[in-house]
């Protein structure tokens, strides 16, 4: 029998009608124009010698051979990575255990929850300006909060040592309850029958949380940690509002060097450059996430 | 007859046509009335006042004005990045030429405006041009261009607490070498510290914006930012006790977490009564007196003299206000800057603590009258003064890549403070940085 011609309105496979796939275009155009065009054109800037001011200069890859030789860059790179692991085991531990605490209580959910949201609902801009106010070593409230219960200053934002610490700790105060509620979320969406069966079989406390509860909520957990990942690696305003990379370079990440080096110093190949290797870098720790969560699936 | 009334009629005719002439060619206000102009601004004095006055000038000329004011380095970003996209949305922009004039200027983002200045029909008569400071409009003068009109000079200044000097017995600093023995007295001072002060000294830390302050330590001392040869200069002898002296006080006798404070934090810790000691700009001075008995209880001056060298030298400088030279408003944009520089609103800037760069309004009777309302007003009008007569706006090794150079001793500075180098290790460190910039 012969096939039947195909026309526009007619469903295709699946109750699809292909003659509508045209309407995808100013979907993918949009992309095109709006993702595809501004990323194309930093890789472009990133093999040249451009600094603002002075005619382009192409040198191939000579910015990316610069970064694996600038000392800066490599102190920024650890020090990304510091604050990546220290704020996400931070927000991790903190937040699946207020999620799990908010799961438990009956009472007073709701408010708790709006209370939850209120952090991450605060720019980050504002919550670098409250940090300034507030731990600021000399005319901060908290050092005078400290001093009322009997413990030295801290320096906090002004200590090379600390500064990073302050900056996990800020961080963690704003995004911990946004992986509470998504941990929270998980909870309540797991199977009670496997609650009950674990109580019936003895396991309570401790043992329960790491055999039962934690293994099932782990895929959830893991998407926490894919989200708060990306916004980690390319964390900028609150050290960029507190300590503009300081003291010294104590807190320049790869994020603020960049910045600094293309809109201060006015060489945006080599900023260019950086934010390039810094995408890579963030796109690795997807894909790497992308594989723990298919491997922690149930 | 017929002949010469002919010739009559065509003289008058050739009068006529030479009176539309010189009418065209004279100056108007309302030449753009309907047109409207774009100004990105810095946070600063001059422009907060400006935002208060800028409807008189739509009044005076029918031009409509959007106004864009950003803190310091927003507004670098900003200004950077809209001329490098040759965008017309910016007709009118302030520029430090001290810091970027070569850079801008080689990019080809200034009108020049001696051309405009030139031209009766653009400039209004009687614009004085020779009534702005001479150091101020050479340092708007780049290449031989003039690239903006001078808005305010400014510079650092020595702020101290006379009472608390007065309580403690110590003298007011005479010299540069008399401001660590007055720190330790007054860090020892038990009635100081009754009084509110914490710590007795307080300046810039933080990297990028200390060397505004640091100029007046190595210059004053006998050292200076660049070599003989045009290197740069932090590691000679000469130039390492400014250095020295400078993360001396920040590190002993400064606020805890000086390294990340620059002038809102020092301004918030004078104003507080928390210090009794300050190097901070002239600029800020209304803020400071703005807090209680500040007014009255704060001395001010030029940084005190090097007793060996004899010289007090620190950063002056001046903003600008330039026009861009990919604006499509650049005449209305030049009525602007002319009506933002004229004596009259430099006089009532004033108000705002405006240092005016035209000497008939630093010496006019306005400015008289609003200096001797309080004696602080008068000692901080003759500290600038001083600072235009033995400041410079040069304060970094020789680079055109001056943000860069001036971000890269402030790096030393912090070094020091930090106790990672010691001064001579952490300056000669720098050196070899900033030598590659030029």
């Amino acid at each position: 029998m012969a096939k039947a011609a195909r026309v526009w309105w007619a469903p295709g496979p699946r109750g699809r009608p292909p003659g509508f796939t045209w309407m995808i275009w100013p979907a993918m155009l949009f992309a095109l124009a709006m993702i595809v065009f501004p990323f194309g054109y930093a890789l472009v800037l990133s093999l040249q010698d451009f600094v603002f001011g002075h005619e382009a200069r192409f040198v191939g890859l000579g910015n990316y051979v610069r970064l694996t030789r600038d000392p800066l860059v490599r102190d920024a790179f650890v020090l990304t990575l510091e604050l990546w692991l220290v704020s996400l085991a931070l927000q991790l531990a903190i937040g699946t255990w207020l999620g799990l605490l908010l799961a438990r209580s009956r009472r007073g959910r709701g408010l708790a929850r709006t209370v939850l949201v209120s952090p991450f609902m605060l720019p980050p801009v504002v919550v670098g300006m409250m940090a300034i106010v507030i731990l600021d070593p000399s005319f901060g409230i908290a050092n005078w909060l400290l001093g009322q219960i009997g413990i030295a200053p801290r320096l906090f934002l002004a200590n090379p040592e600390t500064v990073i610490l302050t900056v996990a700790a800020l961080d963690t105060w704003q995004w911990a309850p946004f992986v509470a509620l998504i941990v929270l979320g998980g909870y309540l969406s797991l199977p009670s029958d496997v609650f009950e069966a674990a109580a019936i079989d003895g396991a309570s406390g401790w043992r329960r949380f790491r055999h039962v509860t934690l293994p099932l909520l782990a895929p959830t957990i893991v998407t926490a940690a894919v989200l708060r990942s990306v916004d980690l690696l390319r964390f900028f305003d609150i050290i960029y509002i507190t300590t503009g990379g300081g003291p010294g370079y104590a807190s320049t990440t790869l994020n603020i060097l960049a910045y600094r080096r293309g809109f201060e110093f006015m060489d945006i190949g080599y900023a260019t450059a950086m934010m390039a290797a810094l995408a890579v870098a963030v796109f690795g720790t997807t894909l790497a996430f992308a594989r723990i969560r298919r491997a922690v699936r149930w | 007859m017929k002949k010469y009334l002919l010739s009559a009629c065509f003289g008058l005719a050739l009068l006529g046509a030479g009176g539309t002439a010189a009418v065209a060619q004279s100056f108007d206000w309302q030449s753009h009335k309907g047109a409207t102009i774009n100004l990105l601004f810095n946070n600063h004095p001059w422009s907060q006042a400006m935002r208060d006055l800028t409807k008189e000038f739509t009044a005076k000329t029918g031009i409509e004005i959007r106004m864009d004011i950003f803190n310091e380095e927003q507004f670098w970003a900003r200004r950077a990045t809209q001329m490098q996209a040759h965008s017309p949305d910016i007709d009118v922009f302030m520029s430090l030429a001290s810091r970027e004039g070569h850079v801008f200027d080689q990019a080809g983002w200034y009108v020049d405006l001696l051309p405009l200045v030139k031209n009766p029909a653009a400039t209004m008569p009687g614009f004085d041009m020779t009534d702005f400071s001479k150091a101020v409009m050479d340092g708007e003068t780049v290449n031989g261009k003039l690239v903006g009109l001078p808005i305010n000079q400014e510079g650092p200044l020595f702020y101290w607490r006379k009472d608390i000097f007065a309580k403690c017995g110590v003298a007011e600093p005479m010299a540069a070498e008399d401001l660590l023995p007055a720190a330790e007295k007054l860090k020892n001072c038990a009635a100081a510290h009754e009084m509110g002060m914490t710590v007795p000294w307080s300046s810039r830390g933080l990297r990028s914006t200390l060397s505004y302050n640091l100029a007046a330590f190595v210059y004053s001392l006998g050292g200076d930012f660049s070599t003989p040869d045009g290197k740069s200069g932090l590691c000679q002898p000469k130039t390492l006790p400014g250095l020295e002296l400078y993360a001396k006080l920040l590190k002993d006798y400064g606020p805890p977490g000086a390294l990340n404070h620059t002038f809102t934090q020092v301004v918030e810790l004078l104003g507080q009564g928390r210090v009794a000691m300050a190097y901070e700009s002239s600029n800020e001075f209304s803020n400071i007196v703005h807090f209680p008995n500040r007014a009255n209880d704060l001395g001010v001056k030029s940084f005190p003299p090097s007793r060996a060298t004899g010289i007090s030298k620190p950063a002056a400088i001046g903003w600008g206000i330039s026009i861009s030279a990919y604006s499509k408003q650049q005449e209305a944009a030049w009525l602007f800057l002319q009506w933002a520089t004229s004596s009259e609103i430099e006089g009532r800037l004033v108000q705002a603590g405006v240092a005016p760069p035209r000497a008939s309004v630093f010496n006019g009777a306005t400015f008289n009258a609003w200096a001797a309302e309080l004696p602080i007003r008068r000692a901080w009008a003759e500290s600038l003064l001083a600072v235009a007569r033995t400041g410079t706006g040069f304060y970094q090794a020789p680079t055109d890549r001056v943000p860069e150079a001036r971000d890269l001793t402030g790096n030393v500075i912090q070094q020091i403070v930090l106790g990672q180098a010691s001064v001579k290790d952490a300056a000669c460190a720098g050196d070899v940085e900033l030598n590659k910039l030029q």
